[in-house]
């Protein structure tokens, strides 16, 4: 069990999303870094699908009510253990009742936490994860509140060593700020003009952005057609609404929308956007769908061996 | 029935949207969602879900055990086989939803249209509806097709909060608001009929193709 000691503004339940529910008009939702809840979950030893914490909005603590590992990733954070520091993307043991301290967000946007055995709540629609506008999922389909107990599930893998890292150079290029996108299904109503506007300038993300998606800001693309009769979206579909500044939808896209859709983000490169704050910037780069799937493939080749290196260091 | 190309094209890594065609119509959307059954029904392993739209369907997979280029053209072959033109979808439901019409816009529609508040309820609650598709949040169904008489553009203002169970109309749709949202439509009755609820499987009481009635409760 965990407890919430002090709350941070923003904290849900978590994991990779659900596996159905878009026919009925249910978001596939999940973290918005796919990439670092992974990561997370698989150096305690969890499946990389486990539920974690999405921490965002500031600092706040919890208490570890028995024995576990546990990892931070996502938004780089000063983080403490019962005043010691913990280091990001690093496995740590905890000690029944020891309280995690997350303070200042360095840099970036979600933070995760992962435990061993992961979060225990019901699965909705193959799912853990929490979806705040049907208030549904994850701990009572709300945000936690500070003197919340949150239960964690049974540890099935021994717990890797304290200290095994995940290394940057297995991450996701964060600070780059380039994100790969590939063409999207309206990609014929853009004219070359319309592309490239879209490909050459910066796009700053606004305040308007949050789970379902994030507005941008920077030079207008022109919009053809204002609407379209609704097809399905995903999160990272890049759509452009009238006002021809594009909306990139995340986690909580809506299943289908009738706006132009450009483009959409990679899904080995959506962390980097996700991780973005309200004025950060990106740039995109068109690529082929050959290459976007290499570099998701390539991802998931990584967290394996990171998951490789978690079960080898359990043995030493 | 149109005989336009199929096209395939990726939407991200992980789906692929087929499109039947450029006009909307009820025989395209017929076609599209009995393409979709029969891509559920084929049983292939990487396929996750299918989303049927009005001119397009999306399949989504798993990315990590094939390509776009082969389930592309695995698709293509499925959706291109045609069915025949008049025959409703497989396993399509009908459905009867009783309605107490007292929704705050049912005078204004009323007076609106040039009909009397009884005339508006026996023109909606005398036909059936087809599901079009479900969206805008979860369990709510897009329903076709209106009685022209009662075809109002949407409210100018949407709503900050439709009351869940809220039975409304806009353009030439009708649909029923599953949970508290902000909304534009124009609300002519409440339902009881639980419309979604994630705990329950199927979570949405209404699928694409489905029929549904309205009985009027008084």
């Amino acid at each position: 069990m965990i407890t919430v000691v002090k709350a941070p503004a923003y904290l849900t339940v978590q994991d990779r999303g659900r596996t159905y529910g878009r026919a009925a008009g249910v978001p596939s939702g999940g973290a918005m870094d796919m990439f670092a809840i992974s990561a997370a979950n698989v150096i305690v030893g969890n499946d990389a699908g486990a539920a974690g914490l999405e921490w965002a909005l500031g600092g706040g603590s919890i208490r570890f009510e028995r024995d576990c590992a546990f990892a931070l990733a996502g938004a780089r954070v000063e983080a403490s253990l019962d005043g010691k520091v913990v280091a990001p993307c690093t496995t740590a043991h905890a000690g029944a009742g020891s309280v995690l301290s997350v303070g200042q967000f360095v840099s970036g946007r979600f933070l995760y936490v992962a435990v061993s055995g992961g979060i225990d709540v019901p699965i909705l629609m193959g799912s853990k994860s929490t979806y705040l506008p049907a208030h549904f999922g994850g701990y009572e389909g709300r945000r936690l509140k500070s003197g919340d107990t949150i239960p964690l599930g049974p540890e099935t893998n021994p717990r890797p060593e304290a200290g095994l890292h995940c290394a940057a150079d297995l991450m996701p290029p964060y600070d780059g700020g380039i994100v790969h996108v590939t063409s999207g299904t309206n990609e014929r109503m853009f004219d070359e003009a319309a592309w490239s506007v879209f490909t050459e300038s910066a796009y700053r993300v606004t305040a308007a952005s949050d789970r379902t998606g994030y507005k941008l800001e920077g030079s207008r693309i022109g919009n053809p057609v204002g609407t379209l009769p609704s097809e399905a979206g995903c999160p990272g579909t890049i759509q452009v609404p009238g006002d021809g500044l594009p909306i990139a939808l995340m986690a909580d896209a809506p299943t289908v929308g009738g706006y132009p859709k450009i483009a959409v983000v990679s899904e080995a490169d959506l962390p980097i956007l996700a991780q973005r704050r309200p004025g950060e910037s990106v740039r995109f780069e068109l690529i082929g769908i050959e290459q976007s799937q290499r570099a998701s493939r390539r991802r998931a080749a990584d967290l394996q061996a990171i998951s490789l290196l978690a079960s080898r260091g359990k043995r030493t | 029935m149109s005989t336009e190309r199929l096209l395939a094209h990726p939407l991200g890594d992980s789906a692929v949207t087929i499109s039947f065609g450029t006009e909307r119509s009820t025989a395209l959307l017929q076609r599209i969602q009995t393409a979709a059954r029969s891509i559920e029904s084929a049983g292939i392993p990487v396929i996750r879900e299918v989303v049927p739209a009005y001119l397009a369907l999306t399949v989504f997979y798993d990315s990590l055990s094939t390509t776009y280029q082969e389930i592309a053209e695995q698709l293509l072959a499925l959706s291109g086989k045609m069915p025949a033109p008049d025959k409703r979808p497989a396993k399509s439901r009908d459905h009867v939803i009783p309605v107490r019409y007292d929704g705050m816009d049912l005078e204004a529609v009323a007076a609106a249209t040039n009909l009397t508040a009884s005339q508006v309820i026996s023109i909606h609650s005398g036909r059936s509806y087809t599901v079009d598709l479900l969206g805008f949040v979860p369990g709510y169904a897009y329903m076709s097709e209106l009685d022209p008489r009662l075809h109002l553009p949407r409210r100018p203002e949407p709503r900050p909060r439709v009351p869940a169970g809220s039975v409304a109309i806009a353009a030439a749709q009708t649909g029923i608001y599953p949970l508290e949202t902000p909304g534009g439509w124009h609300i002519i009755g409440t339902t009881a009929a639980v419309m979604f609820d994630p705990a329950r499987d199927p979570p949405a009481l209404l699928a694409a193709g489905d029929v549904v009635r309205f009985e009027v409760l008084t």
